[in-house]
């Protein structure tokens, strides 16, 4: 019988630095966060204010809502979060809670993170014209 | 606030890389060209306000449950992963 070693991949990773020394907008003070993940609210992960635990936004990886998500991120973001290939970025969302169960996200402004070195900036995308700040959710299924 | 007037077709300069031009007035419509450098971000104020807003909107105080969410039908957890590579 063999033993399954937990798989160590980005996933299973509970929590990590991220820096954003710009900010996001409307919060330019609070300049660094906590990404936490827990199994149990995946897809979803924490952007959780450091210093400041009750402060949080809830974030998803775009692919989970748009599948072809592209954002064009400007060069000068490119350059500010030292990214030398798009293996470099991760790329979150922010998700508001509209109602019990319906929430939106937000594809205008990504948060793109370097995975090597935590920096981040929640970037306006070159082509914002495209998507919507406001991005249903989808629902599984029939309605429920 | 500098305030110059300008007419159609003519332009600003901004630190001698950005140029800023008239390109036609229609009505209450200016319509601008911008040419800057690539590391030189442009956009709509709008934008800006539209995420600010919606960050406002998605803080949230409770740091404890998240909320029931309808789950992403690409994105159901997965209960045990297997790896053969």
């Amino acid at each position: 019988m063999e033993l399954e070693e937990p798989e160590v991949t980005e996933t299973t990773i509970a929590c990590c630095d991220v820096n954003m020394p710009a900010g996001l907008l409307g919060f330019e003070h609070m300049k660094n966060y906590m990404l936490i993940a827990k199994p149990a609210e995946a897809p979803f992960r924490w952007l959780q204010v450091k210093g400041n635990p009750s402060l949080a936004f809830i974030v998803i990886e775009p692919c989970h809502i748009i599948p072809d998500y592209q954002p064009d991120i400007p060069q000068a973001d490119v350059d500010f979060l030292d990214l030398t290939s798009p293996e470099d970025a991760a790329v979150y969302v922010i998700v508001t809670v509209t109602g019990r169960r319906q929430a939106t996200a937000n594809l205008k402004g990504p948060i793109v993170i370097n995975r090597n070195t935590g920096l981040a900036k929640q970037v306006v995308i070159a082509n914002a014209a495209q998507y919507s700040v406001q991005q249903a959710l989808p629902v599984n299924g029939s309605a429920s | 606030m500098l305030i110059l007037s300008r007419k159609s077709g003519e332009s600003i300069v901004i630190d001698g890389r950005i140029h800023v031009k008239v390109m036609r007035v229609e009505g209450d419509t200016v319509k601008i060209g911008i040419e800057a450098p690539s590391d030189v971000p442009v956009h709509r104020r709008e934008v800006y306000e539209e995420i600010q807003r919606n960050n406002q909107q998605a803080l949230t105080r409770q740091s404890a449950e998240l909320p029931k969410l309808p789950l992403p039908a690409t994105a159901k957890p997965k209960r045990k992963s297997v790896s053969r590579s």
